[in-house]
């Protein structure tokens, strides 16, 4: 063990909790357009979100063991299981982002640390922090385009790339998990004005938000 | 009246505009019928319409003079509704549309009539540059009074008063190649970039693409010029990897090529955005390209002469009197006189007799012109006055007549008698000047070549020029540098080089230009009628000569003397000719004399293309806690920290009256005072700092001393910058012996963060430890005052004797069922718990502790009432009580600095400096006013002298000031020189409205001074 206190944050009795996207919700409503929509948002709310951060060769032994998927070692580079449920996101050269299903965070990072023993490195679970939203449909290119100064065009933005970017004036998470699909990891308290933003710019494609 | 009566000055056929459909619209209250494919200034010009405005400072009648953005006179306010107004409008550059309601922006009463031009002419003469400067001088003060007069009567239109109805948005884009301008030379070099592959976007400011193609003589693989436009667009835009933008502008060429790109969407369609479906589309959007490498095949403006009188309306460009035939189908005028200096002028003559109208004469400046399009002119019988020029248009509201003469262009001066020629237009030709604006907008500085007597763009990397902008006009010559210029930026950006091959062109036989820029006249430029170089500034060469005599020599300070080049003109039809009026002037060569700097925008662009969806609500990020909801529904006022919405306070309703913030605050301090206060403290920025060095890390960037804080502990700490100044503070707990948690200001929370990475990454990588934001991770819940032990009680399992978990220290468990981490640590002077849960379950913790809490008085309170009570106890605020030049010592923290660490701590090495050590430094105190009813304005100075003369010795100021209702007296915090030895001393604070208020220096803490509250 590395000496470090875990902390699993998330209680199994039937409390309520809010992602947070459920104020936006209430407050901007959820469009719904039906077949017109040309462009669907979808918050992957609840997933456990993990921070690694270390050498790559210690973690990614450690992540092989415990996850079954290689840690990207390119950057720019995103993994993801068979069942694309699990998934780490190069961040930078000592810095990666899990994502796994909601309540999977806190045994994983329990694995991880008895694997990786007392090398140096850290895991901060920020689950509560961030959210995933998806962006689908045949105008999600052009709707980011107008948001995110990076280049998406297919031939820079293949599938299995994800960068850490500018959202209008947030910072965000940009991910290509599959051909049809956009993921923006955004923090929290930052969620309200991306979920308005993109509201906003994607009114012209009749844009269709599933809870 | 039937329309072709109307549009008198329409052709039967010819041109680009559909005549099976007719379009209304007023100009200066007057109706009119034009048709699709018009501009409105073709359509003016069809219906006869001489006058479009009066001219900025002499109000002098001006009317059309080009066909498109280098247009000075034609600048009309755009707009039948007050929210759809717009000012700076070039009517050469307005698509028409029906119901298009447009007027001048200059003239009063109106265009016709007007009485300033009254002023003009009587004070026309005693108006030379830099007049308003001279005359308005004194006294100074009333330069606002005049300025609102002199804005009044001179102005080039107004802003709408009403919220616009439009939407505008940005769009990111990226490429290889970037055409700009889709003329002969762009279409040819996006073909070609396009056929090797590579992404590329073309973008136009005209309503169609082709540029000058479109009104051309010349025929391409043998079929007419617009037909092989209409091919090559059809090929591109079936290419995939091509983006086609007409009607879009690169108003600004920016850094590493970084290229805006102004898109007039609807512009063309109505004053505002016709609605599709319900909704209203994008106005305007602004490309935001990254270009891999940028064509600049921008053209050319032809470049007019400068003589007497040649602002009268009938005064054109000769490429403009072809393109309104050609492409408009409208003859300007009747009967034309032309001046050129070289052949391609010829072929406005040409134009206008084959539109069945009469050339009066060919004026050339050249003694013995000679070429095809000479050659033709004569073969039609056009009469050619040979080595002369127009000297002087005569006519005020249109021209009458042309004066000619023979000119010595050597000498400078008319050497013949002189011949008027009856006349209602003057073309004129001087040339060609590429247009070099965006490569300017780089910086680069353009170069002048003598050989076609006009500056091309300075060298850019990644930047190709070719056709017109770069100084090549024969047509076959464009098309193969637009081909060149494709297949280059292709390659340069990785696509292979592909075989175009540019359409084949007659090669016309061309004599020599002569250079020929402001037309001598029988009197010196000084005494004789007026000859305008820049129109839409009213700049004259009598103006430029006089600069010149004044002592201005370099082109930017005749520049800013006289205007020239000024606004939104940018010098596009004037500086070449200003330049070399200056160069004669100053008897210099006009590469010596150099161009001024062109500037973004190209030409003018909406505010709303600017800021695209970045308005209103969307102006900025607002950054909002898990419990926002439950603020907003409490009524909370919310105060901006950083980017963050925090409540302020928490305003009641009571007896049917709202609370005052002075009323709200008070009542929530004595419930914090006296009962259980909660604040929202999510904001606070965290930090997960993990590592086996994580504590040597932190003795290094904290001033005080970390070795032996135990886990389970807490402690505040105190941060400097290098300079030995307070940056940040906050407490940092010690999670396990290798993990800790820091928590920052909520403004300071991102900086922080990257101050750490940049110390471990940059000066000592050899520490183990690493950091992670889990700022938005936690949600904080600080219940504090008496109760608050009670309260907690209810809904945890944690031990909270106050024996065995004591101030400064954590402890893990569950409040209302949520697993928690709570921390005794205390802002308020009270005994205090931080509640800290994930985010995601906040919402339900919060509701829990107000359903306990009920019966103990909990009370919401907001930023201000923290602030209050801090102060009370003396606490800090980084960026209150400190502004980048205080030290923990000037703060009186010296508890807070661990001197004798073994390792140096930032802003150790600073505070030993003599000027830190300095004995009268600015110093925290704390101020009670003498009249407790007295709060002290926060930033007031503070004197030790009120009867000192003007100016008086500062010795501080107040930084923090408030009512306390604890002790029922105005108190505050501030910075005195020497204030730590001066406690019981009375200083002054003298104030704006006469009043001196005094004060008695005293300890900062106020309230509970050993600390008991906080400890029970």
């Amino acid at each position: 063990m590395s000496n470090a206190v875990t902390f699993d944050t998330r209680t199994d009795t039937a409390i309520p909790v809010e992602s947070p996207l459920a104020f936006s919700y209430r407050q901007s409503g959820a469009p719904r357009a039906g077949s017109s929509s040309r462009v669907q948002l979808r918050e992957r709310a609840m997933l456990g979100h993990l921070i690694l951060r270390g050498g790559a060769i210690v973690l990614d032994e450690a992540v092989r063991d415990v996850l079954g998927i290689s840690l990207p070692g390119k950057p720019q580079a995103l993994v993801q299981d068979t069942s694309g449920e699990r998934s780490i996101q190069w961040l930078s050269p000592d810095e990666w982002l899990v994502i796994v299903p909601g309540g999977e965070e806190f045994p994983l990072e329990t694995q991880l640390r008895e694997r990786l023993g007392n090398s140096h490195y850290a895991i901060s679970d920020v689950s509560g922090g961030q959210t995933a939203l998806e962006i689908t449909g045949e105008a999600a290119r052009e709707l980011l385009m107008k948001a995110v100064i990076y280049d998406v065009h297919p031939s820079n933005f293949p599938v299995g790339k994800g960068v850490t970017t500018v959202f209008a004036k947030a910072t965000t998470i940009l991910r290509r998990p599959s051909e049809e699909r956009w993921e923006l990891v955004v923090r929290r308290s930052f969620a309200d004005y991306c979920y308005r933003w993109l509201l906003d710019a994607a009114a012209e494609y009749s844009v269709n938000v599933e809870q | 009246m039937s329309q072709s009566q109307q549009q008198v000055f329409r052709l039967k056929a010819g041109g680009r505009i559909d005549r099976s459909r007719t379009l209304s619209f007023t100009f200066n209250g007057q109706h009119y019928q034009g048709h699709p494919g018009d501009t409105l200034a073709s359509a003016l010009l069809a219906n006869g319409v001489d006058i479009v405005n009066r001219s900025f400072k002499y109000s002098r009648p001006r009317g059309i003079v080009a066909a498109g953005a280098e247009e000075p006179n034609a600048i009309v306010q755009l707009g039948r509704a007050e929210a759809a107004q717009v000012p700076n409008v070039r009517a050469t550059q307005q698509a028409l549309f029906d119901g298009l309601a447009a007027c001048s922006t200059n003239g009063w009463p109106n265009v016709q009539r007007d009485l300033m031009g009254l002023v003009g002419k009587l004070g026309g003469r005693f108006m030379p540059p830099g007049f308003y400067y001279k005359t308005f001088m004194a006294p100074a003060s009333m330069w606002l009074t005049y300025e609102k007069y002199i804005r009044k009567a001179a102005g080039l239109g107004r802003s709408p008063m009403e919220a616009d109805p439009d939407s505008y948005d940005h769009l990111h884009q990226h490429c290889d190649v970037l055409v700009i301008g889709a003329g002969a030379a762009g279409l040819s070099a996006a073909l070609a970039a396009a056929r090797g592959g590579a992404r590329v976007m073309v973008a136009d400011e005209q309503e169609e693409m082709g540029g000058s193609l479109l009104g051309s003589r010349e025929t391409l693989d043998g079929t007419s010029a617009d037909q092989w436009v209409a091919r090559v667009l059809e090929e591109l835009a079936g290419c995939e990897n091509v983006t086609l933008l007409p009607r879009t502008t690169a108003n600004g060429y920016h850094d590493h090529n970084f290229v805006t790109l102004h898109e007039r969407r609807t512009e063309h369609l109505g004053e505002t955005a016709p609605v599709v479906n319900g909704r209203r589309p994008v106005r305007s959007r602004m490309h935001r390209v990254r270009a891999g490498q940028v064509i600049l095949a921008t053209g050319a403006h032809e470049r007019p002469l400068v003589y007497a009188g040649n602002d009268a309306p009938g005064n054109l460009l000769a490429s403009a009197v072809s393109t309104y035939i050609r492409r408009y189908g409208v003859v300007p005028g009747r009967q034309l006189v032309l001046s050129t200096s070289n052949d391609d002028g010829y072929r406005a003559a040409l134009d206008w007799k084959e539109a069945g109208c009469e050339v009066v004469a060919v004026v050339d400046a050249r003694d013995a012109p000679a070429g095809d399009w000479v050659d033709a002119a004569r073969a039609q019988g056009i009469k050619i006055i040979t080595g002369s020029a127009v000297i002087e248009a005569k006519g005020s509201n249109r021209v009458t007549a042309a004066r000619v003469a023979k000119i010595d262009i050597e000498a400078f001066k008319v050497s013949s008698p002189v011949q008027e020629l009856a006349c209602d237009t003057i073309a004129s030709s001087g040339g060609y000047s590429p247009v070099i604006h965006l490569a300017s907008h780089t910086g680069a500085r353009p170069t002048w070549r003598d050989d076609i007597l006009g500056f091309v763009p300075g060298l850019v990397k990644g930047v190709h020029a070719c056709g017109g902008a770069n100084g090549t006009y024969a047509l076959g010559d464009v098309l193969a540098e637009g081909v060149e210029a494709g297949i280059k930026a292709a390659a340069a950006t990785g696509h292979a080089a592909p075989t175009v091959n540019p359409p084949s062109v007659e090669r016309l036989q061309q004599g020599p230009a002569v250079a020929l820029f402001q037309v001598p006249h029988e009197k010196p430029s000084l005494r004789g009628p007026k000859q305008f170089v820049d129109l839409q500034n009213d700049v004259t060469a009598a103006g430029i000569e006089l600069a010149t005599r004044e002592g201005f020599e370099s082109i930017e300070h005749i520049k800013r003397y006289t205007a020239m080049g000024f606004g939104t003109d940018q010098g596009k039809l004037g500086n070449i000719n200003g330049m070399a009026i200056a160069a004669r002037c100053l008897n210099r060569s006009i590469p010596e004399v150099g161009t001024t700097v062109f500037r973004p925008n190209y030409t003018p662009v909406t505010f709303g293309a600017i800021v695209g969806r970045h308005c209103r609500d969307l102006f900025d990020p607002e950054r909002y806690t898990a419990l926002h909801q439950w603020h907003v529904e409490r009524g909370a006022e919310f105060e901006d920290v950083g980017q963050w919405k925090r409540p302020w306070y928490y305003p009641q309703k009571v007896n049917g009256k709202t609370e005052t913030m002075h009323e709200a605050v008070a009542r929530e301090c004595l419930a914090v005072r006296e009962k259980v206060g909660i604040l929202d403290a999510s904001t606070l920025g965290k930090i997960d700092i993990q590592g086996p060095d994580a504590r040597e890390f932190l003795a290094r960037i904290y001033t005080n001393k970390w070795e032996k804080l135990a886990v389970g502990k807490c402690r505040y700490g105190l941060m400097c910058k290098d300079d030995g100044m307070v940056t940040d503070d906050g407490v940092t707990s010690c999670l396990a012996e290798n993990h800790f948690l820091m928590t920052t200001t909520t403004g300071g929370a991102a900086a922080i963060l990257e101050w750490l990475e940049l110390w471990h990454q940059t000066e000592w990588p050899e520490l183990d430890v690493y950091f992670s934001s889990v700022t938005d991770h936690w949600a904080t819940m600080t219940i504090t005052g008496p109760e608050s032990r009670k309260l907690l009680a209810e809904m945890t399992d944690i031990d909270l004797d106050r024996d065995s978990f004591k101030f400064m220290e954590w402890r893990a468990g569950k409040v209302a069922g949520v697993p928690a981490r709570v921390y005794r640590i205390s802002f308020t002077g009270e005994l205090t718990f931080e509640i800290n849960v994930q985010a995601n379950y906040a919402m339900h913790v919060w509701q829990t502790l107000f359903k306990h809490g009920e019966k103990y008085g909990l009370t919401p309170y907001g930023t201000e009432t923290m602030h209050v009570l801090r102060a009370e106890k003396g606490f800090i605020i980084v960026g209150q009580e400190t502004d980048g030049s205080v030290t923990p010592e000037d703060l009186g923290m010296q508890w807070c600095v661990g001197y004798d660490k073994p390792f140096s701590w930032i802003g150790k090495r600073a505070l030993t400096r003599s000027d830190t050590k300095r004995e009268n430094r600015k110093q925290l105190v704390g101020l009670r006013p003498k009249d407790p009813t007295v709060v002290l304005e926060e930033g007031a100075q503070i004197v030790f002298d009120p009867k000192h003369a003007i100016p008086m010795p500062m010795a501080g100021h107040v930084t923090s000031s408030y009512y306390s209702p604890i002790l029922d007296s105005g108190f505050a915090l501030a910075v005195v020189k020497g204030g730590l030895k001066k406690m019981g001393e009375t200083v002054y604070l003298p104030m704006a409205d006469g009043q001196v208020h005094e004060a008695e220096i005293v300890s900062t803490i106020f309230y509970d001074p050993k600390g008991e509250r906080q400890n029970v």
